[in-house]
């Protein structure tokens, strides 16, 4: 106890040199938090998925849709229970900064095949009866305060209204939905793919064609042999299809990032040097400041080992409060953060285990740069510790 | 007023060469992490902005933000290639414009995972236009009309089956790779073939884009302005200089923020590492301050000499940092450009900016970390000083 009061003291010693090396903690580990936070927040895409599901897009190219045609023929194939078309809207509300993503779908298949949206508020049968229903995530009542039976203007990029261009598409919530599973996205937006149609149809003369058809398995179907016999439907054109299982679908847009997680985490690397290099060297001048008091303590008969234990506690402790508040600064920064970033990284979120690997590192930064110095207070000589200078 | 001899500063930091080292080899990563960051900039700004060209004229439709999501319909594509007087004319006196189709098309790293290349489908007179921009570095061009590709050289060993003898199929057309280029600018990240041979492979019908060289002396604002209010093909018309640089906008603004975010945190920690190893530096010489000060020394010229060791400890981390840098120039990389959804390969640039601002930054950080320490010095009394022991 006597000692921990010790350790206390040393450390308000020198206060400025203390805080000075705290700050730098706190600045280092928030650094640290918010870097691998971007990384895990690129790969958490491809958590949420269900092994359930297929989705079949164009083989050729993220940007080409398939023909309405395609859906007759992939539902014969066995081994499937339920289909529906999907196409990426793209819009925006109000303003363009406030994107999320819209989808026309199917209704009544696509809520039997994402059995994680659980309906909160209206229902599933609003949300097929009325043509310009929308059923809408509750990330989606949070941010923008919408409520059952608001009209939704959208925005379009990529498909333009037949009324002109900058006239927004209306939509009318008619069911809110909660994921029940995590990860699932609570920020999605789902239309009817009839008034969708329609609606294309009637500015430029064309049926849009379907951005993905998503698959839901039978129980016990073999993925892979469904698979391969949506694939060879195709296989000679018009336009070759790629079916994938959800996750290897998620996965394709966490690739685009190609090398920026390893940038992200070598610069986290570059970081994590310079910190220890500062805490090292905090801890040798504090226990070259020391020497005297050691000399002291040694003559008065405490053992070699409190003399280690001093000065480790000194650079635990420091570590322990600098990664403390680092961590709380990145979790209290964390909104600002997520919303700086918007629709770039959309669902920056720090997670438990990069709070964990805060609190690891924290302990193994104060353990290294605890050891040089307190072995060297182990192995001070008494007399000659006694004659330092201050 | 007498200044401290450099010389005292040189041999105080050898004496306590342990913290010394220390507090430079921490502010030596902080620099280059932050150098590492401004030199993908710059090799990404540089690929796009310092290579477009000021006389090509880039037509797509109104509105469109990047050829992906400009389309023409072939007759409308034509009358705009034909009968733009604005545009300067060949030795046989046919304009030189070109039609472009471009798609970017799903292919896999060498190193596994998916991207999205860039594919254009150009006409013979887009070579016309270019001239020796692109070189051949291998193998040959394709011949006009048939199934035949060449691949830019950055793309050739990430992206699969694009080597010279390789089958690159295209949805469901197999096309012969013939020939690799080099070229300054992004088209190297590309693979380019036939413009009608690329349209049927992809079954679609109209081109992305005209491609025009510009005669001398155009008004591009008045030409754009006329093409936009046609009735028959309504177009707009910017040169390619801008629409490169307008395509880079995003990815640039946030490699720039994230050097500035970077270098703003790190530089906080490093300024109290190095205000820390003054702090201790003017604490253990305390009695030599009081020898100074006793010895005629004015407190300014201790300041500045102290100021002037804190410097001296920023430049020579600045300057490591800089050399831990050096190696990455030239190395290759690539990421998704999220404004136009394709593939971008572009190498680090280790340019005099970047070095300048390393060297700076460390500067900066020497001046503010030892401003306070070396006010305190200068501060001392010399009986006081010369009295701790």
């Amino acid at each position: 106890m006597d000692l921990l009061r010790l350790v206390w003291r040393n450390l308000w010693r020198r206060k400025l040199r203390t805080f000075l090396t705290v700050g730098s903690l706190v600045v280092a580990f928030f650094l640290l938090c918010t870097l691998r936070t971007l990384v895990t927040t690129i790969q958490s895409g491809a958590d949420a998925a269900s092994a359930s599901r297929l989705i079949v897009q164009s083989a050729v190219s993220l940007f080409v849709d398939l023909p309405q045609s395609y859906q007759t023929k992939i539902q014969s194939v066995p081994g499937i229970e339920g289909i529906s078309k999907w196409q990426w809207f793209g819009g925006y509300y109000q303003e363009e900064r406030n994107r999320f993503a819209q989808f026309a779908v199917d209704p009544a298949e696509t809520l039997e095949i994402y059995p994680e949206m659980q309906i909160t508020e209206g229902s599933a049968e609003a949300f097929e009866k009325q043509r310009r229903g929308a059923l809408i995530g509750t990330g989606l009542v949070e941010k923008y305060g919408w409520k059952l039976g608001d009209t939704v203007p959208i925005l379009p990029e990529l498909f333009p209204h037949p009324d002109g261009p900058g006239i927004a598409w209306e939509f009318e919530v008619a069911a809110i939905y909660e994921p029940t599973a995590r990860n699932f996205d609570p920020n999605m937006m789902m239309f009817h793919w009839d008034y969708f149609e329609d609606t294309v149809k009637a500015g430029s003369g064309e049926a849009p064609g379907v951005g993905t058809y998503i698959l839901a398995l039978e129980p016990g179907a073999d993925p892979t042999a469904v698979m391969g016999r949506v694939d060879a439907l195709f296989e000679n054109g018009p336009q070759r299809v790629q079916t994938t299982s959800e996750s290897e679908f998620q996965k394709q847009f966490v690739s685009m990032f190609g090398n920026v997680p390893f940038f992200v985490s070598a610069i986290g690397g570059g970081v994590l040097i310079a910190i220890l290099l500062a805490v090292v060297n905090t801890m040798l001048m504090a226990g070259r400041e020391q020497t005297r008091d050691i000399g002291i303590l040694k003559a008065l008969g405490f053992t070699d080992g409190d003399a280690v234990k001093l000065l480790a506690l000194q650079s635990m402790l420091i570590c322990l409060v600098g990664a403390g508040l680092g961590l709380l600064l990145a979790q209290v920064t964390e909104p600002g953060i997520a919303g700086a970033l918007g629709s770039m990284f959309p669902g920056y979120a720090v997670t438990s285990s990069t709070y964990a690997l805060g609190a690891v590192v924290a302990v193994g930064l104060g353990l290294f740069a605890g050891i040089a110095p307190a072995w060297r207070a182990a192995r001070l000589d008494t007399v000659q510790a006694l004659s330092a200078k201050d | 007023m007498k200044l401290v001899p450099l010389s005292y500063n040189l041999r105080s930091l050898i004496v306590r060469r342990g913290p010394t080292l220390l507090t430079v080899l921490g502010i030596a990563a902080t620099v280059a992490t932050v150098a590492g960051v401004l030199a993908l900039q710059q090799g990404f700004a540089t690929l796009y902005a310092e290579n477009g060209r000021a006389d090509l004229a880039v037509v797509m439709r109104p509105g469109a933000t990047s050829e992906g999501v400009s389309s023409f319909t072939r007759e409308g594509a034509l009358r705009i290639a034909k009968s733009t007087p604005e545009f300067a004319v060949d030795a046989n006196g046919a304009p030189l414009a070109s039609l472009e189709c471009f798609l970017a098309v799903r292919r896999y790293r060498v190193d596994g995972g998916e991207t999205n290349v860039p594919l254009r489908g150009v006409q013979p007179a887009t070579f016309a236009i270019r001239g020796d921009e692109l070189r051949m570095s291998e193998g040959r061009n394709f011949v006009a009309g048939t199934d035949e590709v060449i691949v830019g050289r950055s793309i050739t060993d990430r992206i699969n089956n694009c080597h010279v003898g390789d089958v690159l199929t295209i949805n469901v057309t197999p096309f012969k790779v013939v020939g690799v280029f080099e070229c300054d600018g992004p088209f190297e990240s590309e693979i380019w073939g036939d413009f009608d041979r690329m349209l049927s492979a992809l079954d679609r019908f109209g081109p992305n884009r005209v491609l025009g060289k510009l005669a001398e002396g155009t008004d591009v604002q008045a030409l754009d302005a006329r093409l936009r209010e046609s009735r028959e093909t309504p177009a707009a018309v910017t040169t390619e200089r801008d629409y490169l640089t307008a395509q880079t906008e995003v990815l640039s603004a946030i490699l720039v923020f994230l050097g500035a975010f970077l270098g703003l945190i790190m530089g906080v920690a490093a300024v109290f590492t190095a205000t820390n190893t003054m702090l201790s530096a003017i604490a253990s010489r305390t009695p030599e301050i009081g020898i100074l000060l006793s010895t005629g020394f004015r407190p300014l010229s201790i300041f500045l000499s102290f100021l002037f060791e804190a410097v001296l400890l920023g430049l020579l981390g600045g300057v490591l940092g800089a050399l831990l840098v050096l190696p990455l120039n030239g190395i290759q990389t690539g990421t998704t450009n999220f404004q136009t959804f394709t593939e971008v390969a572009f190498g680090f640039r280790i340019t005099a900016p970047v070095l300048l601002t390393a060297i700076g930054f460390s500067l900066a950080l020497g001046v503010i970390g030892g401003t306070l320490p070396a006010l305190r010095a200068a501060r001392m009394t010399p009986t006081e000083a010369l009295r701790r022991q």
